[in-house]
């Protein structure tokens, strides 16, 4: 029986080849679509979680309270580890983690800046990045330490043992090689290519030593079996126990959970990555529903071709079941021929797709799970696809069928057109999607930041830089190509300090409020092109203006100060005047509202020691960028000679900054074109069957005298009617979930009408393509010849 | 065999009511042969449907080989179908994507004959019916007369207690359809019941009663032997 099933199914799929076709290319397309969002969303849920301790690992977070609302941190004291270790016998073992850092490396004559983070003693037992060389449990016992990826092993000792050498850094102090680290897995977030004693990094931050300051991160290690809840409630003032003015509590995240689960709002958890893979999860299903719905639709309106062979079959027998089955089975049929062919397309798209999502993804047909995502697609396909040709095909009269006296029930009728309206609503809310995303994306490039981005470049203020900054600068400006040059300790894009220490008369001092500060050199405004609105910039010739402040129009603001130039201000005990108020720009992302923000100059007592530090910010002429930059080059090696040169544009860090959401907009354009493409695909296979199964009609009417145009009509119109309806459905289902994406950013444009005007357009200028071609090719057709096949 | 009593059945439209069949009754012996005549619309295809239980009466009685059927739901009356009755119809009604070997074998699948058997079943009946040779060709490669015999070799390879032909030769010339009054004359010989609806009073004559139809009532009967 089987066997005369598939005969039946590969025989149909050779006859009726553009059917076929149609629908093994829409399926295998939407499945091609799935198998790579499953592919991704695999990857996602994997991330962070082969760590052997995953269940005991977290790191340690904080809730900070401002004015009644609950700010949440990943940044905890640089001494919190150490401390809580031994303080909650629960915890088994803690690590310090600082974010990325880039120090130079320096051995014989080799140098260069590498990739790396700083750790404590316990951080290999706890994780499992293994080591090739060295031992794990004691490689990052002595403070000067480090444990270094196999490319650096190969880059700084030819292959040499590079156990026991030494490492200079920074062209300070010199380290130690203890391991060597086998490659990082792709399934972390956490990458590195060195891991260095912490201790080291602690020496040069004397401020991450207070309980009141905050930084690094601090991931734990429960002992075996311990209740979460309990450490949480035993943390949850730790910090307060160590500082009595702290506003903090603590509580614990598990640590492969926060790589989807990222942001918090008011102390709960609000989503992050995961919101991603639940819109991307949501569009896999979708557009294997419009693939599937072609299938439904096309194999029930050709069902009053093959209804004789269903009478034939229940007359000789075949009950109800048999033909389900059979049904079934043929659906199944052609859904293991297109993931046969969507296996192809995967294997042929997934480089492009890797860059785009910035993943290493690959199909590895050892691996069971995918085999089963294989699987399981092919049924859900064939099983959903099937379904209801089936159960419609299996209840016609064969009396009926076999007289030749089939005709669609209203109830068939609508419910396949029901099937197009939803297969073209899902298409226009891609498309709205589509078009929102990609303009929020423009509006954030194109943002007036309130400084001017354009031609606006960074470098990091490093090595003997810090010392000899100001003759650089000035030599910097005799430079072709460069306009204004300055220093601040945070980049242009982000300002990361922020501080409560902040006092002014009146205060109330009860409230604790929060300023984002930044020290700076001279020359900060001018070179950023932030509008001053009052008073003045730092200057040369104010010997107190160390003392001063500018502050930006939302302190000004907190502060309550109407007129705030010449007012007192307090800031980590140093009193001063406000000297100008700028109007307000953004220091970080438009993620975030402009926060309160704090310049001043850099302290002498500061800089005494080890000179400036943060970046150096310059500013080119239009046009002469290219000269800049190698004036710039030819400059910073003659003053920095043992380091790299390297040079940031702010525009482009800026758009980094939104790398999820460029990735989302891409795909997002391509997934909407994916699903108005497949719902076009059965659109055109529908109409084929429209206009073949009136060719009597066209041929009665063209005899009659109807037009080409007339005929067209007639056919287009049911159609067009449908994708008015689907936009109908459409629209406030787009508009509610991307208002709610929008939502996400603090800064954002209105939807506006045009675009519902221009999708709605969009969708039936594209159906009107694809009907016409065939309802065209109806119309022009000799009745003659129409007349006589019937 | 059949003993149909009072049968009833109405299409009903929106608008139009039609009487198909009206308090209908007759009897049929096993190994009898049958003709049904009567004017287009008098109810002989809706009487051959609900006989060969295609269809259900709205009312009255139907005792096939005993067993009252009337009110079988569909999976009965596809199972007694099966096993019983065999169909031969005006237009063929072949499936197009299967050979001729194919469609004759098909009965034998929903039985659920064995593949061996099957073979040797469908071989032995191709080659009484004289198609052997064309056993893989597709039907729009035949005849009408040629495949008007696969229908009848698919409508007896299950072996039958019943055939119901409608209008058999319909579609035919008078040297097939001559030839396939023949094949069905052999079969009733060989004790199987005919049951068969015409136009043709030629084709009639086979058969060794004519009931005459009405308006869904029986009019005359003439026992021709």
């Amino acid at each position: 029986m089987i066997k005369n099933y598939f005969k039946i199914a590969w025989r149909n799929l050779l006859q009726n080849k553009t059917f076929s076709l149609i629908n093994i290319f829409g399926l295998a397309l939407g499945m091609t679509c799935s198998l790579l969002i499953m592919l991704w969303l695999k990857d996602e849920l994997k991330q962070d979680r082969f760590h052997a301790n995953d269940k005991r690992l977290f790191r340690v977070m904080e809730n900070q309270y401002y004015s009644g609302e609950i700010s949440t941190f990943a940044s905890s004291p640089g001494i919190l580890a150490e401390n809580i270790v031994k303080d909650i016998p629960e915890i088994e073992m803690a690590s310090q983690i600082i974010w990325e850092e880039q120090p130079l490396f320096t051995v014989g004559d080799k140098f260069d800046k590498e990739k790396g983070r700083y750790v404590q003693k316990d951080f290999l037992k706890m994780f499992s990045f293994r080591l090739a060389k060295g031992d794990a449990a004691t490689a990052l016992g002595r403070p000067d330490a480090v444990v270094i990826a196999k490319k650096l092993a190969d880059k700084y000792f030819n292959g040499q043992d590079p156990i026991g050498k030494m490492i200079n850094i920074d062209n300070k102090e010199n380290v130690v090689v203890t391991g060597v680290l086998e490659e990082i897995p792709e399934l972390s977030s956490l990458k590195f290519d060195f891991l260095m004693s912490y201790e080291i990094w602690l020496k040069k931050n004397d401020w991450a030593k207070e309980w009141g300051n905050n930084g690094p991160r601090c991931a734990v290690m429960l002992k075996k079996n311990v209740s979460v809840d309990k450490v949480n409630a035993k943390i949850k003032d730790y910090i307060k126990t160590k500082n009595k003015e702290s506003n903090v509590e603590l509580f614990l995240q598990n640590y492969g959970e926060s790589y989807l689960y990222s942001n918090w709002e008011n102390g709960k958890q609000a989503g992050g990555r995961i919101e991603n893979v639940r819109m991307f999860s949501v569009v896999a299903i979708v557009i294997l529903l419009i693939a599937c719905i072609n299938f439904m639709n096309l194999a029930t309106a050709r069902s009053l071709r093959r209804a004789r062979e269903i009478g034939v079959r229940k007359v000789v027998g075949a009950g109800k079941r048999q033909l389900v089955a059979q049904f079934i089975g043929e659906s199944m049929f052609v859904s293991t021929i297109a993931i046969a062919v969507s296996i192809v397309l995967v294997l042929l798209i997934l480089p492009s797709f890797n860059t785009l999502t910035d993943k290493h993804l690959a199909i590895d047909f050892g691996d069971p799970s995918f085999l089963l995502i294989l699987l399981g697609l092919t049924i859900v396909t064939g099983v959903i696809s099937g379904s209801y040709p089936a159960l419609f095909m299996s209840t016609l009269k064969p009396i009926v069928v076999l007289k030749g006296l089939l005709k669609f029930k209203s109830g068939a009728t609508y419910f396949r057109k029901g099937l197009v309206v939803f297969q073209f609503a899902l298409s226009i809310v891609l498309i709205l999607g589509m078009i929102v995303i990609y303009r929020q994306i423009n509006y954030i490039h194109n943002k007036h930041l309130g400084f001017s981005k354009e031609g606006l470049l960074y470098m990091p203020l490093e090595g003997s830089l810090g010392k000899t900054y100001m003759t650089f600068k000035n030599e910097l400006l005799k430079q072709p190509g460069i306009l204004n040059v300055t220093s601040a300790q945070s980049s242009p894009l982000e300002v990361g300090s922020s501080t409560q220490g902040v006092r002014w008369p009146g205060k109330d001092t009860t409230k604790l409020i929060l300023f984002s500060n930044n020290p700076i050199t001279y020359d900060y405004v001018k070179t950023m092109g932030i509008e001053l609105i009052a008073g003045r910039d730092f200057d040369q010739s104010f010997s107190l203006d160390t003392m001063n402040y500018l502050v930006n129009e939302a302190a000004a603001r907190k502060i309550g100060y109407k007129d705030p130039v010449g007012k007192e201000l307090t800031m980590w005990g140093d009193k001063g005047t406000i000297i100008g108020l700028m109007k307000d720009f953004h220091h970080n992302s438009l993620k975030v509202p402009i926060e309160p923000l704090i310049l001043r100059l850099f302290k002498p007592s500061w800089t005494a020691e080890g000179g400036y530090w943060g970046n150096i910010i310059i500013r080119t002429e239009k046009g002469k960028t290219k000269e800049a930059i190698a004036s710039m080059e030819k400059t910073f090696k003659k003053f920095n000679p043992g380091f790299p040169f390297e040079y940031y544009f702010t525009d482009d860090e800026m758009m980094k900054n939104y790398k999820s959401e460029l990735t989302t907009s891409k795909l997002s354009r391509y997934f909407a074109f994916l699903a108005i493409f497949i719902s076009c695909l059965g659109l055109f296979g529908l109409v084929m069957f429209t206009a073949e199964q009136k060719t009597k009609e066209i041929g009665i009417r063209k005899v009659l005298g109807a037009s080409v145009g007339g005929i067209v009509g007639m056919l287009s119109k049911d159609f067009l009617k449908l994708v008015l309806i689907a936009a109908a459905i459409a629209f406030p289902v787009a508009w509610w979930l991307m208002n709610n994406w929008l939502m996400d950013f603090e800064y954002r444009i209105n939807i506006g009408w045009w675009v519902f005007v221009v999708a709605g357009v969009a969708a039936l200028l594209i159906a009107l393509l694809t009907i016409s071609f065939q309802s065209i090719k109806a119309a022009i057709a000799n009745p003659v010849k129409s007349l006589r096949t019937e | 065999m059949i003993k149909i009593a009072n049968l009833e059945k109405t299409y009903r439209t929106e608008e139009v009511e039609t009487v198909a069949l009206n308090k209908l009754s007759f009897e049929i012996k096993e190994g009898e042969f049958v003709a049904v005549m009567g004017p287009s619309g008098c109810g002989k295809s809706t009487l051959l449907n609900i006989v060969g239980l295609l269809d259900d009466p709205d009312d009255g009685s139907y005792q096939f080989n005993g067993i009252e059927v009337a009110k079988f739901n569909e999976r009965k009356r596809a199972d007694l179908r099966k096993r019983n009755i065999g169909f031969v119809f005006q237009s063929f009604n072949l499936i197009d994507e299967l050979t001729v070997f194919e469609n004759v074998e098909l009965p034998l699948i929903y039985t659920g004959v064995k593949g061996a058997d099957r073979k040797k079943r469908v071989e032995e009946v191709l080659d009484k019916m004289q198609i052997m040779h064309r056993r893989n060709h597709y039907p729009q490669q035949l005849s009408g007369g040629q495949q008007q015999r696969v229908a009848v070799a698919r409508a007896v390879v299950n072996k039958p207690k019943l055939i119901l032909a409608d209008e058999p030769t319909g579609n035919l010339d008078s040297h097939n359809g001559s030839e396939v009054m023949q094949m069905l004359t052999d079969l009733n010989e060989q004790g199987t019941t005919i049951i068969m609806v015409t136009h043709s009073e030629h084709d009639a004559r086979y058969s060794h009663r004519i009931i005459r139809m009405l308006d869904g009532q029986t009019v005359t009967e003439n026992i021709l032997v």
